[in-house]
């Protein structure tokens, strides 16, 4: 059997301490900041982030450069035998597709398998967990590769923004999602669906977005993932926020209510995602539980 | 003169008379407003409503075939809706005609038929029908109508002039089955509207003497006018118009003179007396003759002179620049593939108009407050959307009806009224729109979600009133919100204060202030600051919404 490694960015939201324990390696995404350079996680907190943010800094996100990204490959495939590399969601952003193009290219041809599977946040930290249940159970990268790909539809996201200002400044959503409420404060509703971040809905109020939100999510449950609430067993739940913890654990109380006994993460949204989005978003999603 | 029967002829003349009658009692009609908010204006949306029709039934000309002048009557109503009680008009006549159309003389056994068909129309097309409205008095009529014809009352003077005394009994005993209207001290309305348009039908079928032409400028407030007519149509150049405070008596007699006078120089005449004024309105080609002879009655007021044959090139003028103006925008527009769904907003204000355009809204109709825009008005609307479903959001529970007509007169698009009440409930309900769910899913959540916005409206009392137990003196403040007064006074801030503190609950968590035009950006941020300062647990949205009437919008959710 040969031995796999997995790799993935900071796009996952996976700590330091959980990705040591499982033996995940970990690119920082790069950020320009007023004309510095950051790198999540090593030399810029979330704390840092949103404070220059809030501040009016210039903020830009770039991908890994493929030179790090090499240097990374090279030395795991020193102790591996094989790579499953799970980048950011390649519709936002295109780190996906430069792994892809470097590992076509000897000497990481038929080593190095990276997994398009459109995900990020809560998601994509949960294809990190499945790509490590697929391991154990003896499956080649290859094959984790189109069993994870063949899977990403099955989690779904809605985030619901505290304000329109970042979203503007930022590219990557759809005309349609940019163009709502220019005159009102509106909180938009956003899902990520595959390769898209779009408009989803609309709510003037923070408890009109949780329960738009929340039904959603209900629905994608019945009627996507074929569970039934409020039994739980066929999902995992997520709760994903911008320096908004203590709504997140509020909104957790208020899922548990709806969806009695189900497993929740909350986990903090990367910083891609923040610059675009910037504080006080929370978000709600879920994953099927299809290797578990 | 004594009549067996009517034919297209009479009926012609007695409608148009009855659409005159009504309209020279537009301004008192309105007043019978219950709530004493500047707005609904009853008298104004009725005659629109009926000088719509009465236009078509005029270019019927002299002689009618009794089909076309119901159509005229019935499709003209229809399309010129505007207001509760003009929609509710146009179903009695539809209703009215659906019967009288198969026949060429009309005898009491059919008229009464007819006025049975009215009412089951007018009552089918009010969700809730109430007692003690425009409803009740043409039920009144109709029952009087039966009896009469089972009495074996053929002569059709006496039928309708029982029918007419007792439609005004009814109309009497309205305060009795709606206590606001007693609280309020008036009567209905819209039954007093119906009952002009019989008492004027009466008058025409008698033989007394009133104009039956329709003037091209009234009412005033008419946007649209009758193309086609030349400057050669106009006999009498000048619209004139003034109010006689009597100093001498002026009895039925010296009222049928003057109007004798009246008609030796002039036509389109309306002269109406109140007791202690006369209102008088001519066209003629020498308004000195006119004015000189109601200086003999006592002082005048109100005068207004309009030379209608200059007005009449301007308007001429005018319409061919919006007709090339059309033409231009049609060009421009090539048609393209329809959306699958559309927005139409009926709002009032240019801020607020911004704010529903802002928000997706494809075209905002002007109008709310004073100003209901008719069922045709909304149909040019849904004309312009190139959408397969349009929502429809009336803002205002006095459009709804007229929406609704709306929707059932469109056959190429879906159109779908989202009975909306308030400018705030127009603005959720676009809002939680969802790009993805289905027109029906949608309909539905839309719908549920206009229920949790309140809404509170500030303006002022037209006049002294007790509603809702709470006096109200004319020029009060008040604040009005979704069921009723929530507060009334001298001082503007304390009655908004005190209206959102009647709004607010403990999940409340948005405050949205929309201003009008009457109010300054300064005054505004104020009134802000003073609503922050009471509730400073809330988000408080303050944006320049422009409408007239009310100084404030507020809503709450």
């Amino acid at each position: 059997m040969s031995k796999i490694a997995i790799v993935t960015d900071s796009n996952s939201g996976i700590t330091k301490e959980e990705a040591d324990r499982l033996g995940i390696f970990v690119i920082p995404m790069p950020f320009m900041i007023d004309d510095e350079h950051f790198y999540e996680g090593v030399n810029l907190t979330q704390e840092e982030f949103y404070e220059k943010q809030t501040g009016g800094a210039v903020i830009s996100t770039s991908q890994p450069s493929p030179e790090e990204v090499c240097r990374l490959w090279d030395q795991i495939l020193l102790n591996y035998d094989e790579i499953l590399h799970l980048p950011m969601s390649s519709g936002l952003s295109g780190a996906c597709q430069t792994a892809m193009m470097l590992a076509q290219d000897a000497p990481y041809e038929g080593k190095v398998f990276v997994v398009n599977n459109q995900r990020i946040s809560v998601t994509l930290h949960q294809s990190l967990l499945d790509a490590k249940i697929l391991i154990g159970k003896g499956f080649d990268a290859k094959t984790i590769r189109e069993k994870l790909e063949e899977d990403k539809f099955s989690c779904t996201i809605y985030i619901m923004l505290d304000t329109l200002e970042y979203l503007k400044k930022g590219g990557r959503i759809t005309p349609a999602a940019a163009a709502i409420g220019t005159l009102l404060k509106i909180k938009p509703i956003l899902q990520i669906q595959g390769e898209k971040l779009d408009a989803f809905s609309k709510a003037r109020t923070l408890s009109q977005g949780k329960s738009v939100m929340l039904g959603a999510l209900k629905n994608d449950i019945e009627t996507r993932f074929g569970g039934v609430v409020p039994a739980p067993g066929k999902v995992w739940l997520k709760i994903a926020h911008t320096a908004n913890e203590e709504a997140a654990l509020q909104l957790k109380e208020e899922m548990l209510e709806i969806f009695p006994g189900y497993e929740v993460e909350i986990a903090p949204l990367p910083l891609s995602i923040a610059c675009h989005v910037g504080p006080g978003a929370l978000g709600v999603g879920c994953c099927q539980k299809t290797f578990a | 003169m004594s009549y067996q029967e009517i034919d297209a002829k009479m009926l012609s003349k007695m409608f148009l008379a009855g659409a005159k009658c009504l309209e020279s009692k537009k301004e008192y009609i309105n007043e019978l407003n219950v709530f004493p908010v500047p707005d609904g204006d009853t008298g104004t949306n009725m005659t629109m409503t009926i000088m719509s029709a009465a236009k078509e039934v005029t270019a019927l000309g002299e002689a009618p075939s009794m089909e076309a002048l119901c159509k005229a009557i019935s499709s003209g109503s229809l399309r010129g809706a505007r207001g509760n009680s003009g929609v509710i008009l146009s179903q009695l006549f539809r209703g009215l005609t659906k019967v009288i159309k198969t026949y060429d003389k009309l005898n009491v056994a059919i008229i009464t038929e007819s006025c049975e068909k009215a009412v089951e129309t007018a009552y089918k097309a009010v969700m809730k029908p109430k007692e003690g409205t425009i409803l009740t008095v043409a039920k009144g009529i109709s029952e009087k109508a039966a009896e009469l014809s089972a009495a074996g009352v053929t002569d059709l003077a006496e039928f309708v002039g029982q029918v007419l005394e007792h439609g005004r009994y009814v109309l009497s005993q309205t305060p009795e089955l709606l206590p606001v209207l007693k609280q309020a001290g008036v009567v209905d309305s819209g039954g007093q509207g119906l009952i002009e348009v019989l008492s004027g039908a009466y008058d025409a079928l008698c033989g007394k003497e009133v104009s039956y032409t329709v003037s091209d400028n009234a009412p005033s407030d008419e946007k649209k006018t009758s193309a086609g007519q030349s400057e050669a149509d106009i006999k009498f150049g000048y619209c004139t118009e003034f109010i006689i405070l009597l100093n001498k008596n002026f009895n039925i007699k010296t009222e049928m003179d003057f109007k004798a006078y009246l008609e030796s120089i002039g036509d389109s005449i309306v002269c109406v007396c109140d007791g202690e004024v006369v209102k008088v309105h001519v066209h003629t080609n020498d308004p000195g003759l006119a004015i000189q002879k109601g200086l003999k009655f006592g002082q005048l007021t109100n005068m207004k002179i309009d030379n209608m044959r200059l007005e009449h090139e301007e308007k001429l003028f005018k319409e061919a620049q919006k007709a090339e103006e059309q033409k231009a925008k049609e060009v421009k527009k090539p048609k393209e593939p329809p959306k699958k769904v559309g927005f139409i907003a009926i709002s009032a204000g240019e801020g607020l108009s911004e704010i529903f355009k802002s928000i997706g809204v494809d075209h905002v109709i002007e109008g709310g407050q004073t100003m209901n825009p008719s069922t045709a008005d909304i149909l040019d609307a849904v004309e312009m959307v190139n959408a397969e479903n349009v929502f429809v959001l009336p803002n205002n529970k006095n459009i709804i009806l007229a929406a609704r007509q709306a929707a059932e007169l469109t056959t190429d698009k879906n159109l779908l009224v989202i009975p909306t009440k308030t400018i705030p409930q127009g603005i959720t309900a676009v809002i939680n729109y969802m790009d993805g769910s289905s027109v029906d899913e949608n309909e539905e959540v839309m719908i549920s979600e206009i229920g949790k916005v309140k809404t509170g409206q500030i303006t002022y009392a037209v006049r002294d009133t007790v509603i809702d137990d709470k006096e109200i003196k004319k020029d009060d403040y008040m604040g009005v919100g979704d069921d009723g007064i929530l507060a009334n006074g001298k001082e503007l801030t304390e009655v908004v204060l005190e209206t959102v503190k009647a709004m607010i609950d403990p999940d409340s968590e948005l405050i949205s202030i929309y201003y009008g035009s009457d109010v300054s950006a300064q005054d505004a941020e104020a009134m802000r600051n003073e609503v922050a300062k009471a509730n400073p647990n809330l988000d408080i949205e303050l944006q320049n919404g422009g409408q007239p009437i009310y100084y404030y919008l507020i809503s709450v959710e």
